[in-house]
């Protein structure tokens, strides 16, 4: 993977909010690099900022958001001092873009067939006719039963899996390099999300696309992303090889994540789950401590001392934390003192 | 010995759907459901979207009646209790914690609420006991006096749970309790579901689109599919051993997060198919990796013991073991 120059490379990117008296500073520096045919899973809780990260990566930040970066490239072209007018022409032409909820990002008013059009009208000088065909084609690619019928119908004759693969359709139809979807299966029935993320992956093997996944599911991530970033706090605290960080969570917040989810077939039924007490601060300023501290059971006086920088434990597990990689101050009976501390 | 708290005997539910600009339907919900729950035990319901499980859930809260068949709580029919009788047994946990709360009214009222509306007590004696019972769910004290808008998700569902048990209802019906919840957080209401359920012998309807959730919490599965109950048995056995190929399926959708983990080939072609129009035989057939002819005209009737199965050719039927199943 790493053999390949990356699709996207951006460094430092950060999202300032000015909010009345104060600035909010819900992505605090982040890197991020997609290389060719790769998947990277943005993992994180509400309020984590992964969903502005994407946004950001998209140009689609909320008019009173502050983007900075050291660089957004995509293949070789910088984009962090882009036009808004680059932008539109970059969206959904060469960056395409999955949302969670195909029936918001539908438009309800128009057929399936004009809105497939209209982005290609605005990205390829095309006839309607070739519009129509290319449109026709990628849902057959898609699997949706029946394609011309469908181009004629409007978003809520469509069943939730099918609006979601004529999102998918929609994103692939002018050939983007990558591709950021956000939660694109947390609306979907289970059995449906299987489907859908089994095409995602193989469009992906087929076309080469870089895929940024955004998702709190880490059973989605298990199962699709090359690699990992783990955000807390507008930060990258952990990132690494998928397989590498779900086996040696590093950070005691991927840990608590880790924890607290139910397993079938691994714990059993009643089993006190693990948790991570208390609730993601507001953070306005610098950081001058590390921004888990409070909700940290190995927490200890040198935490606080500094912002803690992200460091590479062995081979490119990257982690924001003060605590060695393996063995000494992680006793795993502080998380059951700490939960029971706090509740 | 057990006792049967909640029972449902060939209970159907029909709306009409169309009108004004499209032809008029019958949409059947459910069609035609069995099942029994004992006191202290938590069934969990799972399905699709759209098989029916929330329209149970309705029916049993008594906010809809069922067209036909007969739901009996402790012995008597639903219908024979009074609506204040009916909440005093049966209480609600909703999905979303943001749009269940009154957003103005206090924490301490919303709790408190069932208890002034049937006139249990003093204001005092309420107060007491809305603190105790915040206590009992882990809300912090200073949040009681604290409106639902200053609330975190966790804290909110929280406070759900704790206007549900405040007046000692005997079932809890939870429809998707954490789907709204951060898994950091749902864990912790998961907790304290079960800690709740033990102390104070609830028995609990669990409805989730998400099986680790119900795995974590159900004694007793039943799955359902178009209306029916496909599969209903031990949860360890259905878990184990799923004899209805659908429960297979959904057993095999549930992406763990480990190291290594694939995506799962479920082998479930078509779509979920309409309400409104049933497949003929049985339901699951334009879907089912097994079907054959048989299946696409007679629909199969219940048939074992523990679980219960609608199949004509189920999975694990007198196999000890499926080592598939017992990895994933």
């Amino acid at each position: 993977m790493s053999m390949t120059a990356p699709i996207l490379e951006v460094s430092g990117l950060k999202v300032e909010i000015p909010v009345r008296d104060t600035v909010l500073r819900p992505v605090r520096g982040i890197d991020i690099s997609v290389a060719k045919g790769e998947t990277v899973a943005i993992v994180g809780e509400s309020g984590c900022g992964k969903s502005l990260t994407a946004l950001a990566i998209m140009g689609l930040l909320p008019r009173q958001a502050r983007l900075t970066s050291d660089r957004i490239d995509l293949n070789g072209e910088s984009l962090s001092e882009a036009s808004p007018r680059r932008w539109r022409k970059l969206r959904g032409d060469r960056i395409a873009m999955i949302f969670q909820d195909p029936m918001t990002a539908l438009d309800p008013c128009y057929r399936i067939g004009d809105q497939m059009a209209e982005i290609l009208k605005q990205h390829r000088k095309v006839s309607r006719s070739a519009a129509r065909e290319r449109s026709l084609e990628l849902l057959r690619k898609v699997g949706i039963p029946s394609p011309e019928e469908r181009l004629n119908q409007y978003p809520h004759q469509l069943s939730g899996g099918l609006r979601q693969r004529v999102m998918i359709a929609m994103a692939l139809l002018c050939e983007p390099e990558l591709i950021i979807a956000d939660e694109p299966t947390t609306a979907l029935d289970v059995t449906i999300q299987a489907q859908i993320l089994r095409l995602l992956r193989d469009i992906q093997r087929e076309t080469g696309i870089g895929l940024i996944l955004i998702t709190h599911d880490l059973g989605v991530v298990a199962g699709m992303a090359d690699r990992i970033v783990v955000m807390y706090g507008g930060e990258v605290v952990e990132a690494g090889t998928c397989d590498e960080v779900l086996a040696r969570p590093l950070h005691p917040y991927t840990e608590g994540l880790m924890r607290s989810i139910p397993v079938p077939g691994e714990t059993r039924r009643g089993e006190t789950l693990g948790f991570i007490p208390g609730v993601v601060p507001r953070q306005t300023g610098d950081l001058t401590r590390c921004g888990f501290l409070e909700r940290c059971p190995y927490a200890h006086a040198s935490c606080a001392e500094g912002s803690i920088a992200l460091r590479d434990a062995g081979a490119g597990h990257l982690m924001r934390c003060v605590l060695p990689a393996a063995g000494s101050g992680r006793d795993p009976e502080a998380w059951t003192r700490h939960s029971e501390a706090s509740s | 010995m057990s006792e049967t708290v909640l029972s449902m005997r060939g209970v159907t539910r029909d709306y009409a759907v169309g009108g004004a600009f499209r032809k008029k339907a019958t949409l059947r919900a459910l069609r035609g459901i069995d099942l029994s729950v004992d006191r202290g035990r938590t069934l969990g319901l799972v399905g699709e979207s759209g098989c029916g499980k929330s329209t149970l859930a309705r029916i049993l809260l008594g906010i809809e009646d069922p067209t036909s068949g007969t739901v009996l709580v402790s012995g008597r029919p639903i219908q024979d209790y009074e609506r204040l009788a009916r909440a005093r047994l049966i209480q609600p946990v909703f999905q979303d914690p943001y749009s269940s709360l009154n957003p103005r009214m206090s924490v301490e009222a919303i709790i408190g609420a069932p208890l002034k509306v049937r006139g249990e007590g003093t204001a005092a004696s309420r107060r007491t006991r809305v603190h105790e019972m915040a206590g009992e769910v882990g809300l912090p004290r200073h949040l009681v006096e604290a409106y639902p808008s200053q609330l975190s998700g966790g804290q909110r569902q929280r406070v759900a749970i704790a206007r549900a048990l405040i007046g000692e209802p005997e079932i809890l019906i939870c429809d998707e309790p954490t789907s709204a919840l951060d898994v950091s957080v749902q864990s912790q209401i998961l907790n304290l579901l079960h800690r709740l359920k033990q102390e104070l012998n609830l028995t609990m309807i669990l409805i989730s689109h998400n099986l680790a959730v119900v795995h974590h919490l159900a004694d007793e599965v039943a799955v359902m599919y178009l209306g029916q109950i496909v599969e209903r048995g031990d949860a360890d056995a259905i878990f184990e051993r799923p004899c209805h190929p659908y429960s297979d399926a959904l057993l095999k959708a549930v992406l763990p997060p480990r190291a290594g983990a694939r995506l799962p080939e479920l082998g479930l072609e078509a779509e979920f198919p309409s309400p409104v129009n049933p497949p003929s035989g049985c339901a699951f057939h334009p879907r089912c990796p097994k079907a054959d002819a048989l299946c696409a005209e007679v629909d199969p009737n219940p048939a074992g013991i523990d679980p219960v199965f609608r199949c004509h050719h189920p999975n694990n039927f007198g196999a000890a073991a499926h080592p598939a199943q017992a990895a994933g």
